[in-house]
């Protein structure tokens, strides 16, 4: 009986919420014409949620994911809490990626009429919290979270085929926003959603995108962590759907740091070793991964990189427990949360088995729950809609959410944004772009990066370094291997994003596996600014850029870095029997963080611990080298 | 959706309370007519019926269906006495959520045609801003790095009296000339900042410093072509989800204008 009034209530809230769509056009991306090479880096988030996500809406987010995609293509409007929103520079493409689990079900909760819940006492108090006050509405979504983490939902809403008819009508009238919106050449709208595993708390999501426009997905609909925590079950989903309708879809790996070492563990879910099938399907599934986003960054911590000095960048508070802070997280798990200790996890594996689960690219995106996809320090709209621009406490306060302890406002990153080297803005060329790696991630600036790999570059090469990176070697996210024993060469540059900072220094990353079996990691100053005076310590260590920062003012000064760092580097201690991945991370001079400009802009006091000044990044997919066999 | 709606049993109910109280601000009577009056006629049994049957599986009783009924009159009273008794009065849950049906009911009364190409095309011209394509530029620039602006133009006096640009030009991975190029594609390149700047650029000589967050740029333009009304063909899409979303704003404010006229609104502090 609980069950058909929760699918009653649900349906007439839908129908609430229903308005006529107009069907998107015939498919124009006939008229896109694809370039040579991938000439262009088009920006994106493949993360972003809206009140169709049961915690966003609980969160107070009111805005739709018509808004989320006007925002995205840089047409102002009113965020949940009043003010005016709009990106200086518009974003080029979008995945609106909602909770697959009981997706749109807070707002039906909210918006179902009283009565179909009245013998749902549980649901009922959940409706009376949420109409109530907004302190009501956080409390249900920290009890669901919470709930969701503990396994203790209630049926009507954790059964898949209760919210089956539910979710189907909703997808249903999301794609044909989403088609609305997407205009192949300017702007690509992708379908997708999050899978949000969280066995005991430890983040597994996954965000999951769709190559194909939603009217080629027939009764495909968002596969829930409810059906199963096992992410090997939504492998075997996308591989049903592929199969079924000639599809092809991707998933994800998101926010590894607070996974408690389980994103990227040497065994399976069910605790049993990694085998053959596992690595294969998870290296076909999952070719990139989120590396940075607002609930912190996961490519290195300092207790797994002691000799990197920049290992530390949105670690803090994320570091201590698990998502849910229902766990605390050891030093000893984090090998398992973090990209760069994966990266080199899976040198090894591809030694212990012969292929390499984590062979992945990297990709920044916000995770934001307010529908803005908003990754600048100044014109951050945080996390959720209770930490909105115009919330003066929002940088101070605890983000105690039902069990969540020791995260303050200040912990969170205004980041980060997905950047992918394809051949035209759509579907299809951003997705295959995707499966290949060209890709890389920032924390928010749009630098442009570009890293090629071969053995047959010279110095030279770095004058027409797109021509020769494409002709004579690989891109980022590419595979070198023979070499005849010679070190591979590299074609680097970094382009300052013209809106932000200057650059202080291209390094690259090197992981590999020594002679004993066990993965080593390097860091290589390889470019930087005023080299005319900063040079190299006899420990490979590079002087600190000036800090230039106006704490008062929220400004820096550009001249002090590089506009442009071009290089040619050759691995200097290569070994040619040594599987090994090199990948590129660009720092941008010191700049301000975002509770800087709250600061400001709200006249308030900072206390010492705030993080205040950081140095923005890029992180590039690896190039693999594998020796010949 | 909106018939799938229509046949809720709640909103028939709801429907009924909103008429109760579109008669109370209309007459301003404070007096209901049917006031004393309830009737339980045939739809509202079959609805009664059929909640039963989907919470139980089977059909009610003759002497289920009775208390069902009972139930709905006790209810209705209780309802009217409780609106007599101003009950419903600053309790933030009644008011939210009436305001939630309002809104929504005012949505749905007047959904949203498709659009016509007349209409779309006078939605354009009403806004001639947003959709014109943007002036087109044929230009060459030199990047002279990051100098003072006075530096800068120095130089570009001397590229003007002859000087070769490789005395001066930084590198930097920017095309050294774009055609036809739009200023988001300018943009995209250079920094809105640089982009903005061509505007009053006088064409056929090195002209600027034209600043970009790079630094400074010499710039000759060669050609422009000035922006110009875009056919509806061009941006058809753009213009329906402007149109649609606008359309969607505006039936909202215009269902609270027609309300906010009958009241006499004051606001401390506000003239």
């Amino acid at each position: 009986m609980r069950k058909s009034l929760m699918l009653a209530a649900c349906t007439a809230a839908l129908a609430l919420s229903g308005c006529s769509k107009i069907n998107g056009d015939e498919d124009r991306s006939a008229e896109v014409v694809n370039t040579e090479y991938p000439e262009q880096v088009f920006w994106g988030d493949t993360h972003l949620h809206t009140d169709n996500s049961i915690d966003a809406f609980g969160f107070g987010n009111r805005l739709d994911a018509e808004n989320a995609l006007r925002f995205a293509r840089g047409e102002e409007v009113t965020a949940t809490k009043g003010s005016k929103a709009r990106l200086s520079r518009p974003l080029d493409f979008l995945v609106i990626a909602d909770h697959s689990d009981a997706m749109g079900a807070t707002k039906a909760i909210m918006e179902a009429p009283r009565f179909a819940l009245l013998a749902n006492k549980f649901l009922l108090r959940w409706h009376d919290m949420m109409n109530e006050s907004d302190e009501g509405s956080m409390r249900v979504t920290a009890e669901l979270i919470d709930g969701a983490a503990k396994g203790t939902l209630p049926a009507s809403l954790t059964d898949p085929e209760e919210s089956r008819e539910r979710t189907a009508d909703l997808w249903k009238k999301h794609g044909a926003t989403v088609d609305q919106y997407n205009e192949p050449g300017k702007f690509t709208a992708f379908m997708g959603f999050e899978y949000t595993s969280m066995p005991d708390g430890d983040n597994l999501h996954r965000v999951v995108m769709f190559r194909d426009s939603p009217d080629k997905m027939g009764d495909t609909i968002p596969y829930g962590a409810l059906g199963s925590q096992d992410p090997e079950k939504l492998w075997a989903y996308m591989a049903a759907y592929e199969q079924k309708t000639g599809g092809k879809v991707l998933a994800i790996p998101h926010n590894s740091n607070v996974s408690n070492g389980r994103m990227f563990a040497m065994n399976k879910f069910d605790g049993s070793p990694i085998d053959a099938a596992y690595v294969k399907t998870r290296a076909l599934r999952e070719p990139i991964v989120e590396v940075t986003q607002i609930k912190g960054d996961s490519e290195t911590h300092p207790f797994l990189s002691p000799n990197d000095e920049f290992a530390n960048f949105g670690v803090a508070g994320w570091d201590k427990c698990n998502l849910s802070c229902t766990r605390d997280m050891a030093p000893e798990t984090y090998a398992g949360s973090y990209a760069r200790e994966a990266l080199k996890r899976g040198l090894e594996l591809t030694l212990a088995i012969g292929a390499n689960p984590f062979k992945f690219g990297m990709i920044g995106s916000t995770d934001s729950h307010t529908s803005l996809a908003t990754a600048d320090e100044n014109n951050f709209f945080g996390k959720h809609s209770g930490n909105e621009a115009n919330n003066s406490a929002r940088g101070l306060d605890p983000q105690n959410l039902g069990t969540r302890e020791g995260r303050f406002g200040w912990h969170y990153l205004a980041s980060g944004y997905a950047a992918v080297w394809a051949t035209s803005n759509t579907r299809e060329a951003i997705f295959d772009a995707m499966m290949r790696r060209e890709v890389y991630a920032t924390t928010g600036p749009r630098m442009q990066v570009r890293f090629f790999g071969g053995f047959d570059f010279s110095a030279d090469d770095t004058a027409d370094l797109v021509k020769a990176g494409y002709t004579k070697g690989v891109p980022m996210g590419g595979d070198l291997t023979g070499g005849d024993g010679e070190a591979p060469k590299f074609l680097i540059s970094a382009l300052m994003d013209p809106e932000s900072a200057s650059l202080d220094r291209i390094q690259v990353i090197k992981g590999w596996v020594d002679a004993t079996g066990k993965s080593q990691e390097k860091v290589y100053n390889v470019s930087w600014s005023d080299a005319g005076t900063r040079k190299l310590g006899a420990d490979g260590k590079l002087s600190p850029v000036p800090n230039t920062v106006d704490l008062a003012k929220g400004t820096w000064d550009n001249a002090t870095g590089a506009p442009e760092l071009v290089t040619f580097w050759q691995d200097p201690d290569f070994d040619a029997a040594q599987n090994a991945f090199y990948y590129v991370r660009v720092l941008e001079i010191p700049t301000p963080t975002w509770p800087v400009y709250d600061a400001m802009k709200f006249n308030l006091k900072l206390p010492d611990d705030v993080i205040k000044i950081q140095q923005e990044r890029a992180y590039s997919s690896p190039i693999w080298y594998t020796p010949k066999a | 959706m909106l018939r799938k709606f229509l046949k809720e049993p709640l909103v028939h109910f709801l429907g009924g309370a909103l008429l109760v109280f579109a008669f109370f601000w209309a007459t301003g009577s404070n007096r209901d007519p049917a006031e004393y009056t309830i009737s339980i006629d045939e739809t509202d049994i079959e609805r009664l019926k059929a909640g039963w049957v989907q919470n139980f599986r089977r059909a009610p009783t003759q002497a289920e269906l009775d208390a069902l009924i009972d139930q709905e009159i006790a209810e209705e009273i209780y309802y009217r006495e409780a609106l007599r008794l101003g009950l419903d009065k600053n309790d933030p849950v009644i008011r939210r959520r009436l305001f939630t049906k309002m809104r929504f009911v005012d949505g749905e009364d007047s959904a949203i045609p498709e659009p016509t190409d007349a209409l779309l095309q006078q939605w354009m011209d009403e806004n001639p801003g947003k959709y014109a394509l943007p002036s087109l530029y044929d230009f060459e620039q030199i990047y002279l790095g990051q100098i003072s602006v006075a530096d800068a133009r120095d130089r570009i006096d001397q590229l003007n009296d002859g000087t070769p640009p490789s005395a001066f030009a930084q590198p930097l991975s920017r095309p050294g000339a774009l055609a036809r190029a739009s200023s988001a594609e300018i943009g995209r390149q250079f920094g809105d900042r640089f982009a903005e700047q061509l505007e009053k650029l006088e064409p056929g000589v090195w002209s600027g410093p034209v600043i970009s967050g790079f630094g400074a740029h010499a710039v000759r333009i060669s050609a422009k072509v000035p922006g110009q009304k875009a056919d509806l063909a061009d941006v058809r899409q753009q213009v329906v989800n402007d149109w649609r979303a606008t359309r969607l704003a505006k039936q909202k404010e215009e269902a609270l204008a027609a309300y906010r006229t009958q009241y006499e609104v004051t606001v401390a502090g506000r003239p």
